[in-house]
C-alpha cells in the first residue's frame, strides 16, 4: 500500500530538523521510507529516479508552504545539500496571557476558507506547542459571539497568493453593467472584504491605473501571467472608499423628498432634517449620492421626490419604466 | 458546499498539525486524548489518526528510531521521547499563510463597533505579540483585511443581554414590508458574516429569527429573564436566511445591468440569457416582498412571475408617478390611494 503522503512529508521534516549538517538528496532518499520504496519496482515503485526527484522537490515546497526554511548547500565536493536551520525554524519566544490566548482562539475559528482556516488553526497549534494557555474555556461569557468571514469567490484564492507572491494576473472581469467580459492584466495590491464581498485593489495595465474589483464579476480562471511589477505598490491602499461611492456611501449633495408617515424608516435614519408637513407627510433632507434614485424607487408611491430636479427626472424615468412593464 | 469550513483529510494540515503535536506531547507525558483534542481544535477521531501515523515517523527510518508514540485510548504515552532531538522538538516559526490568517481574523474581530473593551485590548496585544514573533512572515498579512460591520451600541446591548441573560425589546425594521414593528426577542448569539446579526428566539411569533443589527431601530434591556427554548444552532455561513422547497417561487430576467440580483439574493438558478442578462429563479415565503426589488429594477429587468408581482409593481409605479403629474404645491394627491 502507498505510504501517506502526511507520513511521508512528516519523515522529510523531522529528518531535516534533526539532522545538524546538510543532508545530500541521497542521504535523504535512503531515510525516508516513501522515498526508498518509491525506487523500488517490487514495492511498486517506478524505480526511476525522475519519479522520485519530481516527488522530492513537491514535499519540499509543501514544507516550505507550512512554515519550514530548507536552504540549500553545496559542500566541499560540490554536492548539494538541504539544511534546515535550528534559528531560522525555531519560533522566537512568545508569551501569550488567558486572555489573549482566548482572543486568538476566537481568531482562529473566523475564517469559512478551506485554506485559510487550515492555516489559522496550524498557527494557533504552533503557539500550543510554544505554550499558549490552555484550560480557559475560550470566550466563556462569548460562545455567543461567532464572527465569521465568508468566501464564496472562486479567484479568492488564486488572487491571494497573488498578493502574497506580488505575481501579476490575468482574469476576464465583467464589469457592473456590461454584456460581456473583458480581460484584465492585472498587478494585485490588496484584497479587501467589505460587507461580505471580497474586493481587489491593484494596478490595471491596460488601463494603465489604479483599479478596484469585485471578485464575484471575475468569470473563469485567474491565471498568473508575467513577472513582476511595474507600477509602484501604494504604502496604503483604499478598498473600501471606491467601494462605498459605488454604493452611493459618498454623497456631496442633499435632497428633498416627501415621504408617507410611519413609512421609509432606514431614509429617516439617514435624514439631516425632519419636518412633519402634518397631512400623513413628512418632508426629509437627505444626503444625495450615486444610487440615490434607485433606492427611492423602492418605496413606490410612499415617496416623492421634491428637489432636485435632477434627481426627480431620475426617478420618474425609472418609474415610468417598471409602470410600462 | 455546505458552510462548514473543509477539513478534509489534507496532507499539509496534518503533518503541520503533528509537527506541533509532537512538540507538544513530548512536554507532556500522560496527556489526556481529550485535552490534547481540544487545545489543537481537533476531533478525537482526528487526533488518534495522527497517534496512528507518528509511530511511522522519525528523525531517520534508517537509524530505526521511529516515535514510540501509544495510547491506551485515554491517554498518550511516549515511550522514547529523546529520538525526537532538542532541534527537532522545537516549536515552529509561523508560515506566511499562518500569520496572514490569524493576524487578519485578530484584526477584523478588533474592529468590531461594540466589541467589550477589554476583549479589544485582549486581541490588540495578542496580535502585536504575535506581529513581533511572526517577524517576516507577517509582511503580506497587510494584503488582506476585513471589515464587520456592526452597530455598537445596539452590538454592546445585545451582548450584555446575552451573558447576564435578560430578554430584549426592539423596534425593528423590516425591508420586506418597510415598517417598523416592536417585538421582544431572547437573543441567542451574535454573527458577524459582513454585516452583523443577532439569532433570537422572537416571542411574538415565537419561532427562531435573524436580527440585522441596523435594522434595530431601538432597543432596551428587559428586566425579564431571557429563555431561548433549546434549539440547534445552524451554520450561518452560507444565508442567513434559507429558503424552504415550499416557498413559491419567483421568475425575474435582468438585463446586464441588473446582474447584481445573482450576487444578492439567493437563488435557485441563474440562466444566461443571450443580451447579458440573466434569467433568475428564486423562492421566496412572501413574495410581496420582491415589489421592492422590482420597482428597483427599473429597466434592468422584471418579474416573469408570479404575474400577481409583476402586476402589483406596475401599479405601485403608476401610483407613484401620479404624484409628480401634481404641480408643485401643496401634498401629493396620491397620499389617499393607498390601500
Amino acid at each position: 500500500m502507498a505510504i501517506a503522503k502526511a507520513e511521508r512529508l512528516m519523515n522529510l521534516a523531522l529528518c531535516l530538523l534533526g539532522a545538524r549538517r546538510p543532508l545530500s538528496k541521497r542521504e535523504l532518499r535512503d531515510s525516508v521510507e516513501a522515498y526508498v520504496e518509491s525506487v523500488r519496482p517490487e514495492r511498486g515503485g517506478t524505480g526511476s529516479d525522475d519519479s522520485f526527484n519530481r516527488m522530492f522537490e513537491r514535499d519540499k515546497d509543501d514544507l516550505r508552504e507550512l512554515g519550514l526554511v530548507i536552504e540549500t548547500v553545496e559542500n566541499l565536493d560540490g554536492e548539494i545539500g538541504y539544511l534546515a536551520r535550528r534559528d531560522s525554524n525555531r519560533l522566537p519566544p512568545i508569551t501569550l496571557d488567558a486572555e489573549e490566548a482566548a482572543a486568538l482562539g476566537l481568531a482562529a475559528k473566523v475564517w469559512q476558507q478551506a485554506r485559510l482556516a487550515g492555516a489559522a488553526s496550524g498557527a494557533l497549534q504552533k503557539l500550543r506547542a510554544a505554550g499558549l494557555p490552555e484550560d480557559v474555556d475560550p470566550y466563556e461569557g462569548h460562545a455567543a459571539l461567532e464572527p465569521r468571514i465568508p468566501v464564496h469567490e472562486a479567484a479568492f484564492e488564486p488572487l491571494m497568493l497573488a498578493c502574497r507572491d506580488r505575481r501579476p494576473v490575468l482574469f476576464d472581469y465583467r464589469k457592473a453593467s456590461a454584456a460581456h467580459p473583458e480581460p484584465r492584466h492585472v498587478e494585485p495590491w490588496a484584497l479587501e472584504c467589505w460587507r461580505g464581498h471580497w474586493y481587489l485593489a491593484g494596478f490595471d495595465r491596460g488601463r494603465g491605473a489604479e483599479r478596484v474589483f469585485r471578485l464575484s464579476r471575475i468569470t473563469g480562471k485567474v491565471r498568473s501571467r508575467g513577472t513582476g511589477f511595474t507600477a509602484p505598490v501604494p504604502d496604503v491602499v483604499t478598498v473600501r472608499e471606491t467601494v462605498a461611492g459605488w454604493a452611493g456611501e459618498t454623497a456631496d449633495r442633499s435632497a428633498l423628498i416627501r415621504l408617507r408617515s410611519g413609512s421609509g424608516y432606514p431614509l429617516r435614519a439617514k435624514a439631516a432634517k425632519v419636518r412633519e408637513l402634518g397631512d400623513g407627510w413628512d418632508e426629509l433632507e437627505i444626503p444625495y449620492g450615486h444610487g440615490l434614485d434607485a433606492w427611492l424607487v423602492e418605496f413606490g408611491p410612499d415617496v416623492v421626490v421634491v428637489e432636485p430636479a435632477e434627481l426627480r427626472a431620475d426617478v420618474v424615468d425609472r418609474l415610468r419604466a417598471v409602470a410600462k412593464g | 458546499m455546505a458552510g462548514k469550513p473543509a477539513r478534509a483529510v489534507n496532507a499539509i494540515d496534518q503533518t503541520r498539525r503533528m509537527l506541533s503535536l509532537v512538540t507538544y506531547l513530548r512536554e507532556r507525558p500522560g496527556a489526556r486524548i481529550a485535552d490534547v483534542a481540544r487545545a489543537f481544535g481537533i476531533t478525537e477521531d482526528e487526533l488518534v489518526a495522527d497517534l496512528d501515523l507518528l509511530p511511522m515517523c522519525g528523525t531517520s527510518f534508517r537509524g530505526g528510531d521511529l516515535l514510540d508514540i501509544d495510547t491506551d485510548g485515554e491517554r498518550i504515552w511516549w515511550h522514547n521521547p529523546a529520538a525526537l532531538g532538542e532541534e527537532a522538538a522545537e516549536p515552529l516559526r509561523l508560515a506566511a499563510d499562518e500569520a496572514t490568517a490569524l493576524l487578519v481574523a485578530a484584526r477584523a474581530v478588533a474592529t468590531l463597533p461594540g466589541l467589550r473593551e477589554g476583549d479589544r485590548q485582549a486581541l490588540l496585544r495578542a496580535t502585536a505579540k504575535v506581529e513581533a514573533a511572526a517577524g517576516e512572515a507577517a509582511g503580506a498579512s497587510s494584503r488582506l483585511s476585513v471589515t464587520f460591520e456592526s452597530e455598537g451600541g445596539v452590538f454592546a446591548d445585545v451582548d450584555r443581554a446575552i451573558s447576564e441573560r435578560r430578554r430584549l425589546w426592539i423596534r425593528y425594521y423590516s425591508p420586506a414590508r418597510d415598517e417598523v414593528t416592536e417585538r421582544e426577542i431572547d437573543p441567542i448569539r451574535l454573527v458577524s458574516v459582513g454585516h452583523t446579526y443577532v439569532e433570537a428566539w422572537c416571542r411574538r411569533s415565537e419561532a427562531r429569527r435573524t436580527f440585522r443589527l441596523d435594522r434595530v431601530a431601538e432597543i432596551r434591556i428587559l428586566d425579564e429573564p431571557s429563555a431561548p427554548p433549546e434549539v440547534e444552532l445552524r451554520d450561518l455561513s452560507e444565508a442567513l436566511v434559507q429558503p424552504a422547497a415550499e416557498d413559491p417561487e419567483v421568475v425575474v430576467e435582468v438585463g446586464p445591468g441588473g446582474r447584481w440580483v445573482a450576487e444578492y439574493y439567493p437563488h435557485d438558478s441563474a440562466e444566461e440569457l443571450s443580451d447579458g442578462g440573466l434569467r433568475i429563479t428564486l423562492r421566496t415565503p412572501d413574495p410581496a416582498s420582491l415589489r421592492r426589488l422590482a420597482l428597483r429594477l427599473g429597466r434592468d429587468g422584471r418579474i416573469v412571475s408570479p404575474p400577481e408581482l409583476a402586476d402589483s409593481a406596475r401599479r405601485a409605479a403608476g401610483e407613484a408617478l401620479a404624484a409628480y403629474d401634481v404641480p408643485p404645491g401643496p401634498a401629493p394627491e396620491a397620499a389617499g390611494a393607498r390601500g
